[in-house]
């Protein structure tokens, strides 16, 4: 499972990669794996407006739906429309062509609140013990 | 030993009975809230649709409006279910409460087993789905058509149907246990055909708690043996409650502002808005 160092991670599974005021948004490799084989992908259109740590949309696989939360607040500027086409790609490529939304970034301050990879991996660590 | 709320059995709107399995949901905080057991039933016929279906393509619409079929929306996924003759529970939890995990599989089994020694008390022998004989889209539009792992057969049938949504550490599962089968019914307002071979195809994947058991099975009885099953096979004890007033009010504004509304029930539409 690979978590790459350039990525910034949020305890709600989703990874941001920040380009100057621009974040593309998208869920980890630990997140795909556990929603198995994912079906479906619904998410907010373009211009919509989204808070770090509140909705972005929907993820359905085999047997579960799972809200999809944002990393960061700001205004979406574009969505991946390949998901359309082939949502597989959340199952084999999640950090690259897996993408899920650009969002223009609000307030630069909030990254602070999201995880390197080195700690983000010790989160996931520390979940499964307790599990 | 824990202590988990159980919200005995009652009938509802089929609006309301989703208003209320989401607000209990969105009330839930993943850690120190212990988790709620809610059984209930359908004032009248309803047809639930997971999240993602679309109501004019998957269902018969003009059916179900002609016999008073309500048409709601599940926050689940999944696929189509025909309520009336069901028993209907949820199960709202923190993801990582015990026994629970983020592995969503796994909580199936443990509920599942919770619901087996439950129907076994019943007198009725249910067995766990270790392989889906069904993979997704198969089986058509009908849930119960559709066995996937951990779920739940009698004698080869499938008896009950489940459906799980998680967000920010939180997790709803609520499935229906068939009380009794109108495979007409099924195969007419969700699979739009009453084609004799369709039916009969239902009836023999699906059965109910009353082709089960001789004589008459109350839906009491049938509470108190699977909350049984919960308390015997997780090793807690569940109290009594109702919905908090924080709970009631998040349930009338879901009721008002989602689940009454046929944007939400036909198409989705307005799930942008953050539910």
């Amino acid at each position: 499972m690979s978590f790459p160092d350039d990525l910034i991670y949020s305890s709600e599974h989703t990874w941001a990669r920040v380009d100057g005021d621009v974040a593309t948004v998208g869920i980890t490799d630990y997140a795909q794996d556990k929603l198995d084989e994912i079906l479906s992908v619904e998410l907010f259109p373009v211009d919509s407006s989204v808070e770090q740590g509140e909705p972005f949309g929907v993820i359905e696989s085999v047997k579960v739906t799972t809200e999809l939360i944002s990393p960061v607040s700001g205004e979406i500027i574009s969505v991946n429309e390949d998901l359309a086409d082939d949502v597989g790609i959340l199952n084999s490529d999640a950090y690259d062509t897996g993408w899920m939304i650009a969002v223009e970034i609000r307030d630069p301050g909030e990254l602070d609140n999201l995880l390197d990879a080195e700690a983000y991996a010790d989160y996931i660590e520390a979940n499964e013990e307790a599990d | 030993m824990d202590t988990w709320r159980i919200i005995p059995f009652k009938r509802h709107s089929p609006f309301e009975n989703m208003a209320i399995d989401e607000a209990l949901f969105r009330g839930h905080q993943r850690e120190g809230d212990p988790p709620v057991l809610r059984f209930y039933g359908w004032e009248n016929p309803a047809v639930s649709l997971g999240y993602f279906q679309d109501a004019e393509e998957e269902i018969d619409c003009t059916y179900c409006r002609d016999r008073g079929i309500d048409i709601v929306r599940r926050p689940t996924g999944g696929k189509a279910v025909l309520h009336g003759s069901d028993l209907t529970y949820s199960l709202v939890a923190g993801e990582h409460t015990p026994p629970f995990s983020l592995d969503v599989v796994e909580t199936y089994r443990i509920i599942s087993e919770c619901i087996i020694r439950g129907l076994a008390k019943a007198g009725i022998e249910v067995q766990l789905v270790e392989e889906g004989r069904g993979g997704a889209g198969s089986g058509g539009g009908v849930c119960f058509a559709t066995p996937y792992k951990n779920e739940l057969l009698a004698q080869g049938r499938k008896i009950c149907g489940s459906a799980q949504v998680r967000a920010r550490g939180v997790f709803l599962q609520h499935g229906s246990v068939l009380l009794d089968l109108d495979p007409l019914a099924v195969c007419a307002a969700i699979e739009k055909t009453e084609d004799a071979g369709r039916v009969q195809e239902i009836k023999a994947a699906v059965t109910s708690v009353r082709e089960m058991v001789e004589g008459d099975v109350s839906i009491d009885g049938l509470c108190r043996d699977i909350a049984a099953g919960f308390e015997e096979v997780l090793h807690i004890r569940l109290i009594e409650g109702g919905l908090s007033p924080e709970e009631k009010a998040f349930r009338n504004r879901l009721l008002e502002d989602k689940y009454v509304r046929d944007e939400w029930n036909r198409k989705g539409r307005g799930r942008e808005r953050g539910y």
